[in-house]
């Protein structure tokens, strides 16, 4: 008795393994095994922060003791971040605008001058600052201060996806707009600012994620009695060495960039952070 | 016909002259939107650079001593002699780290670009590197542990579990992680101008795949491989957190730590700002070169 496939003159099945296909399956246990090597750091703070405190019962009240002694810190970080995103976005949205629209000499020139701090070492914006504030500009008590060191870091985050959400912009809406009458003010917010606001939203989405996450810069320059959560986790490893409190911090931390990150993507896609830090 | 005049009414007519001004922008418009960004700039960034090169040039605090400052260049020769071996293990360090990301950075981007289907997931988890050095150290460090989760494994190796903690691979390790995803974009976008059909010609003129990635790959990605090295070189001369909780005492010496120390707490102004001086010098002419070599300006 002939099988069909025989009978049709088709060849019988291939093996199962295949040279082929054998790199395929290696191909994605290599992408995997790369992916769990970033994962583990994390992961190993997350085992480690269910681990119980020495003459504590429960270890799920690490998190509660986040919450209690380190919800100052958390706070701060927020409060830091929030000013910061503010003062980029008054900053970041006219700069971009008129790099990509208006003409004037030197344009190349300025947006590098403007993107440079992204290469500055932390350590040497840290060191610079710190030294002003002392010296120059007497802000070493305010919170303005590390404001601005954080904004002065980050701005360029903003900038760039916003400046690559204009040149994607074809500039016959704007016309369009000035055509019918509309100021120039109406056709920003009302044309402009809605079909840029992915790019928008993926500057602020970076920002959001580096300045929360801060403690080079925040170590230099942060005001006597101000810490962010980053920094009392450098500290807290510092002074006390590891602890599964520590651990329940920076695991927090992690949770609410990710949280960020995952909303991000679930709202705007990814490929509105083409030609940013992530891809 | 609707019968409605009150669409027929007029437009205002909008001649070109008046158009060109409403998008284009002229000189006092263009600086008054550019303006708080330069002073972001030269006030947060330029300036306090310029007063750091300044203080270099001084002796200890005596910047700011009532006598007046004291000019010397004592600074720099002090770290071309005693502190030269910070500076030979910053470098070290960051040479080290973008050895490790080249060498699994450039089969991750191939497969990434070539055969995954599900980036998005990919990207999701590419992003905790992205949270910071701090927690990979911290996390790292708990895992070396003497008594910690590698244990087992280490041992299996043969490797003491203090000799795996404080030493210079797993501060390489903890650096290369997190510069790993700016290798991988920098080499994927140099990938995806790749035309596949390039390397089937290659394989079907009778090619080994080493010949391919030889001969056809390696060339037509330099600019992005070049760009992604040197961009991962100039984010890790920067090291602060994972030489001070992974390294020995040598690596504890890298330049940032070293300008944190001398500058903030032993108030030695003039040798810390020299320091940061060498490094931004360093910075400066790596994100020079890298610039030349990454292709597509943003702005032209």
């Amino acid at each position: 008795m002939t099988t069909p496939s025989e009978a049709f003159g088709v060849p019988a099945r291939r093996p199962l393994i295949t040279a082929r296909r054998l790199t395929d399956v290696l191909s994605h246990a290599y992408i995997w095994a790369i992916l769990i090597v970033f994962v583990l750091p994390f992961l190993a703070l997350v085992g480690f922060s269910f681990t119980a405190r020495p003459g504590e019962a429960g270890a799920v009240t690490n998190y509660g003791y986040v919450l209690e002694t380190f919800g100052d810190n958390l706070l701060w970080s927020l409060k830091i971040a929030g000013l910061t995103l503010v003062i980029n976005v008054l900053v970041s949205l006219p700069a971009g605008y008129a790099i990509v629209r208006h003409t004037f000499p030197g344009k190349r020139f300025l947006f590098s001058a403007l993107t440079l701090p992204l290469y500055v070492p932390g350590a040497v914006i840290g060191i610079s600052l710190v030294l002003t504030y002392n010296f120059t500009y007497h802000l070493t008590t305010s919170m303005w201060g590390l404001v601005l060191a954080m904004s002065l870091g980050t701005f360029p985050l903003m900038l760039t996806p916003i400046v690559v959400a204009l040149k994607d912009l074809p500039v016959i809406f704007e016309e369009a707009s000035a055509c019918l009458g509309a100021t120039r003010w109406q056709t920003y917010r009302r044309i402009v600012l809605p079909l840029i606001g992915p790019g928008v939203s993926a500057g602020l989405l970076l920002c959001f994620i580096i300045v929360f996450n801060e403690y080079l810069v925040t170590l230099f320059v942060h005001p006597p009695g101000l810490t962010t959560a980053p920094l009392r986790v450098f500290n807290q490893i510092r002074t006390a060495g590891l602890a599964p409190t520590t651990a329940a911090l920076a695991v927090t931390m992690q949770l609410i960039s990710l949280a960020a990150v995952l909303l991000f993507f679930r709202l705007f896609g990814a490929r509105h952070l083409k030609g940013t830090y992530l891809l | 016909m609707t019968g409605d005049t009150r669409s027929m009414a007029p437009l205002r007519p909008a001649p070109f002259e008046a158009l060109r001004t409403a998008v284009g922008g002229g000189g006092l418009r263009t600086l008054a939107l550019l303006l708080p960004a330069i002073v972001l700039a030269l006030g947060f960034l330029y300036y306090p650079l310029v007063f750091i090169v300044q203080m270099s040039f001084t002796e200890g605090s005596s910047y700011l001593s009532p006598t007046g400052p004291i000019t010397t260049t004592a600074n720099y020769s002090l770290i071309a002699s005693r502190y030269l071996p910070n500076l030979l293990i910053t470098l070290e360090l960051a040479v080290l780290a973008t050895i490790v990301d080249l060498i699994f950075g450039f089969p991750f981007a191939y497969i990434f670009v070539r055969k995954i289907r599900y980036r998005t997931t990919v990207r999701a988890l590419m992003v905790f590197p992205m949270f910071g050095a701090l927690y990979i150290a911290f996390g790292m460090r708990f895992i070396l542990l003497p008594g910690g989760p590698a244990t087992p494994l280490l041992q299996a190796l043969g490797i003491q579990s203090t000799d795996a903690l404080f030493s210079l691979p797993s501060v390489v390790f903890a650096m290369s992680i997190f510069t790993f995803p700016f290798m991988v974009l920098n080499i994927g976008t140099a990938l995806g101008n790749v035309d596949p059909t390039l390397e089937e010609a290659a394989a079907c003129l009778g090619a080994r795949p080493w010949q391919t990635f030889r001969r056809i790959l390696v060339p037509l990605t330099r600019a992005g491989t070049v760009a992604g090295a040197l961009t991962v070189f100039g984010w890790s001369i920067g090291t602060f957190a994972e030489p001070l909780l992974l390294g020995s005492a040598n690596e504890q010496r890298a330049l940032a730590w070293t300008v944190y120390q001398r500058g903030v707490v032993q108030t030695d102004y003039g040798l810390s700002t020299a320091m940061g001086v060498v490094l931004l010098g360093v910075a400066f002419v790596v994100t020079y070169l890298s610039l030349r070599y990454s292709r597509g300006a943003l702005v032209e």
